[in-house]
């Protein structure tokens, strides 16, 4: 009987156009993605976890692409398991099939089983236009594997078709138990904010586990079980049913199952009269004209009936409940919370939130648009006597109330967000600009769409589908070389609110695009108007003839008007993106790459003039916008060869006044595209000779271009670095970097760094290749009310006809990096035996002052006391606007980021809390050693110098500071960081030596493997090895330094037996996997425990590409015993060279827990198995 | 053959009492279940048909349980509900088929032969490849009858099958129940009167979940010799009538009112006896009632 269920099911489904829709849904946007991510289309840039050296048809990838492309699905899912028996519901046939002899067993099962079957059918549409992509012609072959049916087999039995009864059985039996279809659609957006829940749980480290289970969909669980995957395991390995993602499925296929035995138990075969529903929309339908306009009336009791029922009410509370617990870790860095700052919370309102809004949009104006016809009213309303255009325009303004109330309920909640955590500087006034004056008409202007998609479209669930693709091309449309605005149907520039700059200058062209999309809105309107579906007659022939009687001499008039707002307001706008700034796509983007490379290569090998003094006058008119800047080089040949050509790069869209060498030189050619002038001297310069540059230049803004506008000058908060003067020589950072962008044009790949042992390369600091070391001075000039900073030590700080000057100059000799800033600061100043400190700060950002101050305190004591004398006799932090996310260190001056650390929450009583305030002020000042002092020649592993010992540094100020026990938990973060960030790897991971700038191996491997480093030897040896390379290196003259010199130090303090360290851990690319077998314990004599402990350990060596192979064992690890509350009762290094090692050990304590490197302070990519409970030996 | 229902009763979680100690012995051939709208009629179907359970009584079909065993009801049941749809996209011959198979018809050539079958009996076989979205009122009909005779059913309800369909259909459809309703029971509820004087041997009136009488409808109305009186009347005079006599019914006939009275004696001069119908039975039980 199930059989027979089924089958008719089947079949039924099988010649139904839907399932063809949904199957061809999938399969042209699967094939489309795996083309693009092929390389198969010009202009898309699109790798969905493929791209450089993983393949696109690599088992990663394509289970990535399956899983992704199926949660897409859900709608899919919801609309076949809820029809599967509501279908009969809804044609009335139930009591039919109920007398019939099916009973409920085979008919629930025979349906459930059919719908899974049209389903799998349907999502096998991904796997086959995945396949079908592959062999597209025009592919990047490099880029493809052979295919391996198994890897496109396996992402459907690990994920899609255990989420198919997952999910299935959830909606099949809401759908079951209801008998009605609205609930099945609200489930839906209640497990999406699930979902989206579950992604928030994972903000501190330790609950990736219960994030991997609470996630129905297994995503999450599946990203976790590939996270540290490298290049080699993605390409070979097939995810299947394991770790996580094993009892993820098992979990939720069980809860599916007791799910399913309910609703079995539940069910009754029996007839319910269906509720009478017509009467409900009847009341609002009679017009009721003599006291209001009727399109007012019907206007608000659509609003009140959309908003009035429980599906609103749960979409609003699911998006609300999301709202409030991704409020918990708002800004969250290393698992530390940032102060619910109002830019923050509508941050996450305009994020998240608004995939709840797009729903709401999507769902209602398709009940709107169908509700009389839904409720068998239509003939009844259709015939009476009311305008055509009050029948829709109603629906419409009710639909943009529904916004205005979804909006306030937004600002309800966040402000409710801010008081619950205690934060009572609300800003009433920022949240009406944006929620009301920005989000609520890009939301009205969706509403427009979506009414006018609805009623032309004329069917609901095409047109929600259309809708889906509309907001899926809104969003990616761009990835397809589509990038700019005014094709794409309500977007617009970006605007970024910071706290410092407000809306700054973002808002101007903003508005021009609400103009122009109000415009094309008025004319969907009209398009509404004319094809209004009213009357019996919905064919398109009779629609067509119903649109032209409509289009009568209003109409026509509007239409008109309209259209000539658009054109115009278009027009306006092409002219500001495209006439007055410089419009460019992706591929001409990298054309004009290309062609740099091609024309300019060959002045990377002649010599050019070297800067050894920059003398600057800067007038900022920070209200304009406007930058002038007088400079003045001091130039030297000092290569032997003599100059007779010189390639300068001047700043994108700046305007040059002047430009002089002397002795003398000649334009011989300015490319306006790249922004770049030759020279030709008039008498070469010899080898050793000097000559002088002066220029004035000049920004300001033109008109608005596509994308978002450049935040170097704005009003408050000005921030430019050295990188807008102008640079003599060839940049090779301007060349296409990526290898496969490179192969698309015949070009070979592009080493990221030159070898550590290329001494050539080693003339260059890795800053600058027109400078060694400069004299820098500046003088700055802003508005009266703002305070000006660059690098160096204040000389003078005046007021002239109404302007504010600063002049700074550098105290010997300083790197050619420099930055300007300036903004209206409020200034906390402190001092540090002969120093000056200074913290200049946006008022109201005072959170972290003390924080921060104690950080460069710390940090100061620490590099004097162990590497060398401070230089400077300043050090200044200058925050600056949010449109930047970091802190870098400048020659006693370090513009910090208003995002990372200003607005930080450490709560001193949470021992999970980081002090990253502290810590990133630490790491910066220990920058002026590490950088400033000692710097890299430009080849591999030259940012081991700089960012790693800034890095170990911070981490010895912290220690010292929080103690080592604080320590493991920030060493946790970097080490997920670390494994993370090798799975990201496109290219290549070297070891740390010769780290090619990659920040999860300067940075995170870097604290791991230095804080091993002296937990090994002892900070005090790492530190006397350091002194000593400081001393011999800092302001050297080039060839620069490289690596291999500082790790010749380190190995020198190495005691013998620990001289392996430095091979596995700067030589190597070395893994662990380190396991706690058994553990046990008796009690010995003298009140003493004896603690038999079994443990595993391996040692693995990873290539380049992350292949790995087993090397034999001579290792000192961590031997470790806790008792109670983790005290600390035994840590000893022991030597381990067998896979299985036993220890009997005698402890103090009662011990329950114990285990091989406890602390992880060895990169092991299972840290939790290290350490067992002890049992006790009966 | 017979079906016997006692105090069956049923109140609905609004509050309403739809059956109220419902008691009727039923045997082969048709019965008509006449009653206003309202009268509980659906509700005592669909409890018969397994759809709903009663709160109180019992309902036996020979040895069969109605109540308890709902799967030998199904085995022997044809069920015509008074709202049913269709798949739109699904052809008659399909659905046939797949309601055949869904009564435990498993064997494909006699299915295949039952539906042929089925299909001709009620006309339809010259449409069975069409597809059900397209079949007119009448047809629908006439499959519901179809699918209700699926492997010959002992008890086959059909609940107000009449309603809103052509005279001309309503014929066929007379007929059609006429052929099947020898030996089996039919239970054929309706608020048409013709309906039950055309086809019914057995009929029963109910009205607020009560049965108020029954008996053979011939019967019934012999029963009411002598004490049916009717007269044409003005509007004014008409409602005058209501007032001060037991007026049973006042109904236009050939643009004419017709007024009848039910009374022992002749209410006035201007009354003539006339020879009771089964209309008349149906209103002075439903009139006498309320």
């Amino acid at each position: 009987m199930i059989r027979a269920v089924a089958i008719f099911e089947i079949d039924r489904r099988v010649r139904a156009i839907s399932t063809y829709v949904y199957f061809l849904l999938f399969a042209p946007l699967a094939c489309l993605i795996m083309a693009a991510t092929a390389g198969g289309i010009e202009g898309a840039s699109v790798s969905f976890g493929g791209g450089g050296k993983v393949l696109a048809n690599s088992p990663f990838t394509l289970a990535n692409l399956t899983i992704g492309l199926s949660l897409f699905g859900l709608l899919v899912t919801a609309a076949v398991m809820g029809s599967a028996v509501y279908g009969d519901f809804e044609c009335r046939i139930d009591p039919l099939i109920f007398t019939s002899r099916a009973g409920k067993t085979a008919y629930l099962a025979g349906r459930f089983l059919a719908a899974s079957a049209v389903l799998i059918l349907v999502f096998s549409g991904i796997g086959t236009g995945l396949w079908l992509g592959t062999l597209m012609p025009g592919l990047d072959h490099v880029r493809l594997g052979a295919n391996h049916w198994t890897a496109y087999v396996a992402p459907y039995l690990s994920v899609v078709i255990p989420n198919v009864v997952i999910l299935g059985a959830l909606f099949f039996s809401v759908a079951v138990l209801s008998r009605r279809i609205l609930p099945v659609y609200m489930i839906s957006v209640l497990l999406l904010a699930a979902y989206l829940i579950a992604g928030t749980i994972t903000h501190k480290i330790e609950h990736k586990f219960l994030a991997a289970l609470v996630d129905p969909f297994g995503m999450t669980a599946f990203g976790y079980l590939t996270e540290y995957w490298t290049i080699v395991e993605k390409n070979t390995r097939v995810p299947g049913l394991e770790g996580f993602l094993l009892w993820n499925r098992l979990l939720w296929l069980a809860l599916a199952g007791l799910l399913m035995g309910f609703t079995w138990w539940k069910f009754r075969m029996e007839h319910r009269a269906p509720a009478q529903q017509a009467a409900r929309v009847d009341r609002s339908l009679l017009p009721r004209a003599a006291t209001y306009p009727t399109w007012l009336h019907l206007t608000w009791m659509q609003f009140v009936e959309t908003v009035k029922n429980i599906y609103f009410a749960v979409i609003v509370l699911a998006g609300a409940g999301f709202m409030v617990v991704s409020a918990r870790t708002l800004g969250s860095i290393y698992g530390t919370p940032t102060y619910p700052v109002t830019y923050q919370v509508l941050e996450l309102v305009g994020g998240t939130f608004a995939l709840f809004i797009l729903i709401t949009i999507t769902f209602y104006s398709g009940e709107l648009v169908w509700r009389e016809r839904d409720a068998g009213v239509n003939e009844i309303v259709d015939s009476m006597p009311l305008p055509g255009w009050s029948l829709w325009l109603s629906k419409l303004f009710a639909l943009m109330l529904v916004q205005v109330l979804l909006e306030c309920v937004l600002m309800v909640t966040g402000m409710a967000i801010q008081l619950a955590k205690g934060y009572s500087r609300l800003e009433p006034g920022l949240y009406l600009k944006d929620l009301f004056g920005l989000q609520l008409y890009d939301y009205w202007l969706v509403c427009a769409l979506a009414l006018a998609v609805h009623t032309l479209v004329n069917h609901k669930y095409l047109g929600h589908l259309v809708m889906v693709v509309y907001y899926l091309a809104y969003a990616f449309m761009d990835q397809f070389g589509f990038e700019h605005h005014l094709y794409n149907y309500s977007s617009h520039p970006d605007h970024d609110y910071s706290d410092m700059n407000g809306y700054g200058h973002f808002l101007g062209p903003v508005f021009w695009y609400y103009g122009y999309w109000s415009a094309l809105a008025i004319l969907l309107g009209l398009a509404v108007h004319l094809f209004w579906v009213r009357g019996l007659a919905s064919g398109w022939r009779s629609r067509w003839s119903f649109a032209r009687a409509r289009f009568q001499a209003p109409q026509r008039k509007l239409a008109v008007a309209a259209g000539i707002c658009f054109a115009a307001i278009g027009g306006f706008i092409f002219y500001n993106t495209n006439v007055l700034n410089p419009y460019r796509t992706r591929s001409q983007r990298e054309k004009l790459q290309l062609r740099y490379e091609r024309e300019y290569k060959a002045y990377e090998k002649s010599p050019g003039p070297m800067i050894t003094t920059a003398t600057l006058r800067v007038d900022l008119e920070p209200d304009q916008r406007r930058v002038r800047i007088h400079g003045h080089y001091d130039l030297a040949n000092k290569f032997s060869e003599p100059i007779s050509e010189v390639l300068l790069d001047l700043p994108q869209d700046w305007t040059i006044h002047t430009l002089r060498f002397s002795p003398e030189a000649h334009l011989e050619r300015s490319d306006r595209a790249l922004q770049t002038q030759t020279y030709r001297m008039a008498q070469p310069w010899p080898a050793g000779a000097s000559g002088e540059l002066e220029f004035d230049i000049e920004w300001q803004p033109h008109g608005f271009p596509n994308d978002t506008a450049p935040t170097d000058i704005v009003a408050n908060g000005t921030f430019f670095n050295s990188g807008s003067l102008p640079q003599f020589g060839y940049d090779a950072n301007g060349e296409l970097s990526e290898d496969d962008t490179r192969r698309k044009y015949g070009l070979a790949p592009k080493p990221r760094a030159a070898d550590i042992h290329d001494v050539a390369a080693r003339r260059f600091t890795y800053i600058s290749h027109d400078a060694d070391w400069v004299q820098f001075e500046a003088v700055i000039s802003t508005a009266p009310d703002q305070i000006a900073v660059a690098p160096g030590e204040l000389v003078r700080d005046w007021s002239e006809g109404g302007r504010h000057l600063f002049q700074y100059r550098s105290r010997g000799k300083i790197l050619n990096f420099f930055s300007v800033l300036s903004a209206r600061y409020r200034v906390l100043r402190d001092r540090w035996n002969d120093v000056d400190l200074a913290i200049y700060y946006h008022p109201g950002h005072e959170y972290n002052l003390a924080r921060m101050m104690k950080g460069v305190k710390a940090s100061l004591d620490y590099c004097t006391r162990n590497f060398s004398p401070y230089q400077n006799k300043t050090v200044r932090i200058v925050e600056f606007p949010r449109y930047d996310q970091f802190a870098q260190s400048f020659p006693a001056s370090i513009p910090y980021s208003e995002s990372i650390g200003f607005i930080a929450r450490v709560d001193p009583a949470d021992e999970e809390d980081v002090d990253y305030p502290f810590y990133g002020t630490a790491h910066e000042v220990a920058h002026q050693w590490w950088a400033h002092q000692v710097i890299g020649g430009d080849v591999q592993g030259a940012t081991v110098m700089s960012e790693s010992l800034a890095q170990y540094t911070a981490l010895m100020v912290m220690k010292q500071e929080y103690g080592p026990e604080h320590m493991k938990r920030f060493l946790k973060y970097e080490m997920d960081r670390y494994l993370g960030g090798r799975s990201s790897e496109k290219k290549q991971e070297l070891p740390l030596i010769r780290c090619e700038g990659q920040s999860y191996i300067r940075y995170n491997k870097a604290s791991v493997v230095f804080y091993a480093l002296q937990d090994y030897v002892g900070e005090e040896a790492i530190n006397r090895a350091l002194r000593g390379y400081v001393q011999d290196v800092a302001f050297q003259e080039p060839p620069y330094t490289n690596a291999l010199e500082l790790e010749a130090r380190l190995r020198a303090v190495m005691p013998a037996q620990y001289g392996y360290l430095i091979d596995d851990m700067f030589d190597a690319v070395t893994l662990y996997e380190n396991r706690a077998l058994s553990a046990s314990w008796r009690t010995a004599a003298n009140g003493k425990y004896e603690v038999k402990l079994k443990v595993a350990a391996r040692k693995l060596k990873a290539s380049e590409q992350g292949e790995e192979r087993e090397v034999p064992l001579a290792d000192w690890i961590d031997i470790g015993v806790f008792g109670d509350k983790e005290k600390l009762l035994y840590l000893q290094k022991h030597k381990i060279d067998r896979n299985e090692q036993e220890f009997t050990l005698l402890v103090d304590a009662i011990p329950v827990t114990a285990g091989i490197d406890p602390w992880n302070k060895l990169v092991d990519r299972s840290p939790d198995d290290n350490t067992i409970k002890v049992e006790r030996q009966q | 053959m017979e079906l016997r229902i006692e105090g069956l009763s049923k109140t609905y979680s609004g509050g309403v009492r739809a059956l109220r100690g419902v008691s009727l012995t039923i045997g082969a051939g048709i019965f008509g279940l006449l009653g206003p709208n309202g009268a509980g009629k659906s509700t005592l179907m669909r409890i018969l048909a397994t759809l709903q359970d009663a709160d109180a009584g019992s309902a036996w079909l020979d040895d069969l349980d109605v109540l308890r065993d709902k799967d030998g009801v199904r085995r022997v049941l044809g069920y015509l509900p008074q709202e049913f749809g269709l798949y739109p996209k699904v052809t008659a011959a399909a659905l046939l088929d797949h309601l055949a198979r869904l009564k435990g018809i498993s064997a494909g050539a006699e299915r295949r032969a039952l539906v042929e079958a089925l299909l001709r009996q009620t006309n339809l076989w010259d449409a069975r490849n069409q597809r059900l979205g397209a079949f007119s009122g009448g047809m629908k009909q006439r499959f519901g009858i179809a699918q209700a005779l699926i492997g010959g059913p002992k008890l086959i309800i059909v609940d107000e099958p009449t309603a809103g369909l052509d005279p001309e259909e309503r014929v066929r459809f007379h007929n059609l129940l006429g052929e099947i309703g020898e030996h089996v029971i039919v239970i054929l509820s309706t608020h048409i009167v013709g309906d039950v004087s055309d086809l019914c041997r057995q009929m029963a009136v109910i009205h607020l979940g009560q049965v108020l009488t029954a008996g053979d409808p011939l019967q019934l109305a012999a029963e009411l010799r002598g004490r049916i009186w009717q007269t044409s009347a003005e509007r004014a005079k008409a409602d005058e009538y209501r007032e001060r006599l037991p007026v049973i019914s006042a109904r236009m006939n050939a643009g004419r009112r017709l007024v009848r009275v039910y009374a022992e004696e002749s209410p006035g001069p201007e009354f003539q006896i006339i020879e009771p119908e089964v209309e008349d039975v149906y209103f002075s039980a439903v009139r006498r009632r309320s």
